[in-house]
Formats: structure tokens, C-alpha cells, sequence
């Protein structure tokens, strides 16, 4: 895996090199997701290299009431907190300290308003949600959910939508090639025929 | 590939900046009559099979548009204002790379009708802004237009519209397959007794030229088409240009200047490659079709002595007008699946409120189309038009993805003199170059023929059996795809900045053939409108080249 994972580095920096310029942060974007993907291979070691476990906890929770789980999957199934520890160490790197700082902002707003909870994630999931509805036109709150929704619905190889479950959720298939019909209404559709009629 | 390779010291015919919709036909045109041509186009060159169905890499990464980190453009609403770039997008949006923005565009592909050439006599001045008649009339185009259609590939069905502008010939390809966005949109339509029809789109629903027909995976909006059926300049008109042994695409190559001499002639421009060393290109001609915004952005920033204001620019119109359509939105829940994720953009329009009506009280028009929500995660950002956009709620409304669908309203936007390009005093690109900056606030009229044109979409969802109709809110753009009218084309030299044949009114050897040329706005999709202007200037711009005109 590591030989494997290194050939591929120096592959990519190659081309990184002979592209130019224009083409550097695909190459560190196939890195990180070639990281992110490695390390969803083996779950026993999954670790957060940004986070802190308080602190993942707390963005678990956030994350898990912009999209709760219940009957069908949410940010907590789909990996969400380990996309976004991944992404903002490297693809989404320069909103890392305006996410971090937000983060230390809402940590400490929570403890002031909620006395007696030493953490937001601690908090009953009631709470939490009378929590957010305080803070939820934030500049944080609003990248929070930006992240979660990336961390849903983009493709797996950043780390998120793990086993399709985001994609599952509303029902969209990753298919290269589709037929018609398309859908329930163009099944039976007998054809375009033109009006007669002019309009006045 | 029998592509020429040239020297920066030999001074070919033509070096053209930018390789997109009109720099491809540009190229095309001009090395098929035997001229040396040099494209620069700033961004890489991308084989078919590199584009991916990547949301994360293509919105939010930049991808194959310009990189806000890199390339950052600032934005303001007024002159008053200070100008911010913004976090996450540049606002204006196109794409870089051999192909330009017809690499990630709908390909929406109708024309403009006659009577957008000739508005301003029809309906009269409306005062505080530019709106003028184009210098061309229809009839003139219409040639070109029915080239597009030919040489680029259109698919879709002649003679069904009633609106429809005169066209000389059908379609080359069939419609594409109709999609349950597009049954509905008839259905709804068809009750309230307008006139829907087929889409002409630039994608091949066949095999058309030497590509594949779609194969609808989804991917057209945003995306580059990785089997070649989306008409891109990179897999038409570019290939068909090196093919001449002429012409000589030059990727990775960033214009930062156009230099003129002490007559006044355009001597070529500079550039950087890839590993950022300067170059020069020599030239008897320049030609800018970088688009709406980079356009006027280089001739502001060759400003020099004999030019202080920016090249071409006597008229002080260089990045004025600029104007980007407005695109209201109606979205419709349905009862059963419509599964817009698969297949093009849109498949069927209308055009039944197309012209200006002054009995609504301001100006502007516009064409509906019934289109495919976005694909998932900017369907999840946009979802929440109403309500919290989290918790158990807004889960349900994601859920809603697959029997959703929209009918998107393209219409007008006036041209302003307030509305611009200029260049920042403060902010540099990656490369050093002045960054551009926009000026930009709807015209009310804009707002309200939005809004007009969005309550006729919402009552063709409700007319086709929507569970819910809502509307996307209507309010001052800060983001755009259209990037139009930044060098306008006329007849006055004091009113516009090249002539009807796309040549500078104060630089003999300078063109400029984009979006920037358009006068007035159409009612959106203006890529159709904006290659058959380069078709037309390639035919006279060869003819000025063989008859030493120059």
C-alpha cells in the first residue's frame, strides 16, 4: 500500500510539474482523496488528524443535526466529521483557521448559554437544537452546513458519502450512462406534435 | 496531429486570446484561409477523458474556472462601495482551458430573435441607460447562425415554434429524448395555452461529426463532456483548425498585455507559460475573444502613454455595459419520480413571453425552459429556499431530489454604464496582473421582468400537477455566466468600441469577438449568438487579411 501510495505521489507531482501551474491543485486534491481513500480501507486505524476527540465529538453532534440520522442515513453514517477533518487539512485547507476559530466561538457561546453542559455535544439532542436555532445565521453555522452537505453528497473518494449513504438518501444513482425513459413522466410520452393554432 | 508549431519571433497573421466559443471558430475560420494563427488560451488542455463527474473539484475547488485563490476577481455593488473578493466563488464564472466555457456550459443553443437587434427603435430610448440597436440586423446573422447549427451540431426541430426568428435550414440531428421535466413543462404549458417546444441544444442526439451521441449521464452543466457529445471547441472547431496545418494552440499561456507601437498598431502581446517565464508573440493582428471579462480587463490593463485610459478605449465604453442575464427560478415537487439527475439540462422551451411588452410597465423578456435540479450537493445547498436549511425537516426536503424540477426563467438585463468591469487598484492574480473588478445592481426593470417571468413558470408547475411550487428568490446578481457586452459593437465610434466587423474603432490591427460585442443581452443563452458573430467576423476578418487591410 505505501510503495503503492508513494508510486502514485511521484506519478502525480510529475504531472503536476508538466501541466504547470493551472493543474497543481488537482494533483493535491488526487492526493488527499488517494490519502482519505487509504485510509477508509483499513477503518481500525481511522483517526483525526486535525481534530481533537472533544472537538470532533462536538462537530459530530453540530454535523448530526443538520442532517439527522433516524430510518434513513445522516452526516453521522455518511463520515461526515472524518471528510471534514480530512478536508480541511488539505483540499479545504484555507477555510481550516476560519472553521477552527468559529468552532473555539461556538464552543464557548454553548458553554455560556447552556449552564451545566460541559460541551455542546453533551448536550440532550433537544438542547442542541434550541442551541442552534440561536445560532444558526452564523458565518460559522453556515459553513458548517456547507461542509456537512460536501461531507454528504460529493464523491467518496474525499471521505465523505461513505457507501453512497448520502447519495442513497435522495435517491441519486452515479451511473456514466442512462436510457430513456428517464423518469415516471416521459415513460409513456407519445411524441411532440406541433400546435396548429398561432398564437393571437 | 498535424498541428504548426511557431516561434515567438515570427510575426504570425493572427494570434487570437482565448479559445472558447468564438477563439475556436475564430481559429478555425482564419487558419482555413490560409493564415498563421497562434491561440493562447490561459488555461490547460484537457483530453475528454480527464473531465469527471467531481462536484467537490468543479464548485468548489474551481476545477476548470477560474480559481478565486489564484485568479481572486473582486466584486461591489455600486462605485460607492469597496469592492470584496469574495471565499468560496469568483463572480464571474467561466471556464479556462483549451475549449473555454463551452468546456462546462448547458449548451443551450437558441438564437436570438430579430427583434433583439433592433429594440431600441421599436420600443425607444429607455432613459438613464445604453440600450441601442445592434449594428446587424437578423437577416445578417442568420447565415452564420445556420453554420452553428451545421458545422458545431445542433440537435432539435425546426418549424414547431411560432416565434421562432426565419431560419434558411432545419436542424442537422433530432431533438434529444424528452425528460418527465420536459412532459410536464408541455403538459402545464399546453393547458394555459402557450407554446412549448423541443430544446435546440449543441449536444449530439446522434452521431453527428465524428462524435457519439449523449449517452445523459447528467454531468453538462458546470462539467466537461467526457464522450465528446456536448459541442465543445475543443473537440469541434479546435481539432478542425490544427488540421488546416495553420494554426498552432498554445495551452497554459496567460496574456498579460497587448503592446502597440508608435503608430498605433498592435504588435502582439505578452504572455506567460505555465512555469510563469514571459513571453512576447508577434503578430500583424491581435484578436480578443477572452471573454466578457477578461476581454476588457486586458485592454485596461495595456494601458500606456499614447493610450491612458487602456487600449481601444477613446470611447471610454472598454468594460462598460456589462450585462449577465437574470435566471429566475421555479421549482416543482412532484408525486412520483422525474430523475432530473439523468440526461442534458433541458429538453423542452418556450419563447411565448420572449418580446418586450409595454403594457406590463418596464422592459424585458424572456425564454422559460424546464430543466434538471443540480446535481447533489448544490441541490442540497440550494434546497432550503424556505424555512431552516437543517434538521429533520430539511432532510425531507433533500429527499425530494429525485421528484423535483425546475423551470428556469432567462431574461434580459439593460445595459448600464454603472454596470462594469475595471481593475482593482489593490488586487494582484497568482501572476502579478491586475486583478478585474465588478460593478454590478440589476436595472429594476431586470427584477421585474424576473419576477413576471418566474410567476408564469410557477403557473406552469401548478398547471402540470405539482405538489408545491415555490420560487427561488429574485434579488440583485452577484454571480454570473454570462458575461456580455464589455466592448460593444457599433457604428459610432464615440458610442461603442468595434466596428460592425468586430474591429477596434481605435487600433486598425485589433479585434475583439466575445461576448463583449453583444449590444443587448438576449433573453440568456448567448453562446449560439456570440459563434455566429465569430463565424461572421472570421469570413471578414479573412477577406480584411487578404486584401492587405489590415
Amino acid at each position: 500500500m505505501d510503495d503503492e501510495g508513494n508510486a502514485r505521489r511521484t506519478v502525480l507531482r510529475g504531472l503536476a510539474t508538466s501541466l504547470g501551474v493551472a493543474a497543481l491543485p488537482w494533483a493535491e486534491m488526487a492526493r488527499a482523496a488517494h490519502d482519505a481513500h487509504s485510509a477508509m480501507q483499513t477503518p481500525e486505524t481511522l483517526t483525526y488528524t486535525l481534530f481533537s476527540a472533544s472537538d470532533a465529538a462536538d462537530v459530530e453532534a453540530l454535523t448530526s443535526q443538520i442532517v439527522p440520522s433516524g430510518a434513513t442515513p445522516g452526516a453521522r453514517e455518511a463520515g461526515v466529521t472524518f471528510f471534514i477533518d480530512r478536508g480541511l487539512g488539505s483540499f479545504f485547507s484555507h477555510w481550516r483557521a476560519g472553521f477552527l476559530d468559529g468552532l473555539q466561538k461556538f464552543q464557548a457561546t454553548c458553554h455560556d448559554q447552556c449552564p451545566g453542559a460541559e460541551r455542546f455535544a453533551v448536550l440532550s439532542s433537544m438542547r442542541q437544537v434550541e442551541f442552534l436555532r440561536t445560532v444558526d445565521t452564523t458565518p460559522f453555522f453556515d459553513q458548517a452546513r456547507l461542509l456537512t452537505l460536501c461531507g454528504m453528497f460529493t464523491s467518496q473518494k474525499y471521505g465523505g458519502n461513505r457507501a453512497g449513504a448520502g447519495w442513497k438518501l435522495i435517491g441519486f444513482e452515479d451511473q456514466h450512462v442512462f436510457a430513456p425513459p428517464f423518469g415516471y413522466y416521459d415513460r409513456d410520452y407519445p411524441g411532440f406534435t406541433a400546435q396548429p393554432e398561432k398564437p393571437s | 496531429m498535424s498541428a504548426r508549431r511557431f516561434r515567438n519571433s515570427e510575426t504570425v497573421d493572427f494570434v487570437i486570446v482565448g479559445s472558447g466559443a468564438a477563439g475556436g471558430v475564430l481559429a478555425r475560420e482564419l487558419a482555413r484561409a490560409n493564415l498563421s494563427v497562434v491561440v493562447l488560451e490561459q488555461g490547460p488542455r484537457l483530453a475528454p477523458a480527464d473531465f469527471e463527474h467531481d462536484e467537490l473539484k468543479y464548485w468548489f475547488k474551481a476545477g476548470i474556472t477560474a480559481d478565486v485563490l489564484a485568479s481572486p476577481q473582486s466584486f461591489r455593488r455600486a462605485a460607492t462601495l469597496s469592492a470584496e473578493v469574495p471565499k468560496v466563488r469568483n463572480p464571474l464564472v467561466y471556464a479556462r482551458g483549451v475549449g473555454g466555457s463551452t468546456l462546462h456550459y448547458t449548451a443551450n443553443y437558441w438564437r436570438f430573435h430579430e427583434i433583439d437587434f433592433r429594440e431600441r427603435s421599436v420600443l425607444g430610448e429607455i432613459a438613464g441607460t445604453g440600450f441601442a440597436d445592434w449594428p446587424i440586423s437578423y437577416a445578417e446573422l442568420e447565415p452564420y447562425y445556420t453554420r452553428v447549427d451545421w458545422e458545431v451540431g445542433v440537435s432539435g426541430l425546426a418549424g414547431v415554434c411560432p416565434f421562432e426568428p426565419p431560419r434558411t435550414k432545419g436542424y442537422p440531428m433530432p431533438p434529444l429524448p424528452v425528460k418527465s421535466s420536459g412532459v410536464l413543462f408541455e403538459r402545464g404549458a399546453r393547458k394555459l395555452g402557450l407554446h412549448p417546444v423541443p430544446a435546440p441544444m449543441a449536444i449530439n442526439s446522434i452521431a453527428y461529426n465524428g462524435r457519439p451521441g449523449c449517452v445523459h449521464c447528467g454531468f453538462c452543466h458546470g462539467f466537461a463532456c467526457e464522450v465528446m457529445a456536448k459541442a465543445s471547441t475543443l473537440t469541434t472547431m479546435i481539432p478542425a483548425a490544427e488540421a488546416t496545418g495553420n494554426c498552432e494552440i498554445r495551452a497554459d499561456s496567460y496574456v498579460s498585455r497587448i503592446e502597440v507601437d508608435k503608430r498605433g498598431r498592435a504588435t502582439g502581446v505578452a504572455y506567460f507559460d505555465g512555469e510563469k517565464r514571459e513571453h512576447f508573440q508577434r503578430a500583424k493582428a491581435v484578436v480578443l475573444a477572452a471573454n466578457g471579462g477578461e476581454t476588457p480587463r486586458l485592454l485596461l490593463n495595456s494601458a500606456n502613454a499614447a493610450f491612458p485610459q487602456g487600449l481601444a478605449n477613446s470611447s471610454g465604453l472598454v468594460g462598460k455595459y456589462l450585462m449577465f442575464n437574470y435566471t429566475a427560478r421555479a421549482l416543482g415537487t412532484f408525486e412520483h419520480e422525474l430523475n432530473e439527475f439523468k440526461s442534458v439540462q433541458v429538453t423542452r422551451i418556450l419563447h411565448d413571453f420572449y418580446d418586450s411588452d409595454p403594457k406590463r410597465g418596464f422592459y424585458g423578456g424572456g425564454g422559460l425552459d424546464a430543466r434538471i435540479g443540480p446535481q447533489p450537493t448544490m441541490w442540497a445547498l440550494r434546497t432550503a429556499t424556505e424555512g431552516p436549511g437543517w434538521g429533520a425537516a430539511f432532510k425531507a426536503k433533500l429527499q425530494e431530489f429525485p421528484r423535483s424540477m425546475q423551470v428556469a426563467c432567462h431574461s434580459t438585463s439593460l445595459p448600464l454604464e454603472s454596470n462594469n468591469i475595471t481593475i482593482d487598484p489593490a488586487v494582484k492574480d497568482a501572476w502579478g496582473i491586475p486583478a478585474l473588478r465588478v460593478t454590478y445592481k440589476d436595472h429594476p426593470d431586470d427584477l421585474a421582468i424576473a419576477r413576471f417571468l418566474q410567476d408564469r413558470g410557477a403557473e406552469i408547475l401548478d398547471a402540470a400537477g405539482a405538489l408545491r411550487v415555490t420560487r427561488a428568490p429574485v434579488g440583485d446578481s452577484s454571480l454570473a455566466f454570462h458575461l456580455l457586452g464589455t466592448c460593444r459593437m457599433g457604428d459610432d465610434p464615440r458610442k461603442s468600441v468595434v466596428d460592425r466587423h468586430h474591429r477596434s474603432h481605435d487600433v486598425a490591427n485589433l479585434f475583439m469577438c466575445d461576448g463583449s460585442s453583444l449590444v443587448t443581452s438576449g433573453r440568456g443563452q448567448p453562446t449560439m449568438t456570440i459563434q455566429a458573430l465569430a463565424m461572421r467576423a472570421g469570413d471578414h476578418i479573412a477577406k480584411f487579411a487578404r486584401r492587405n487591410e489590415i
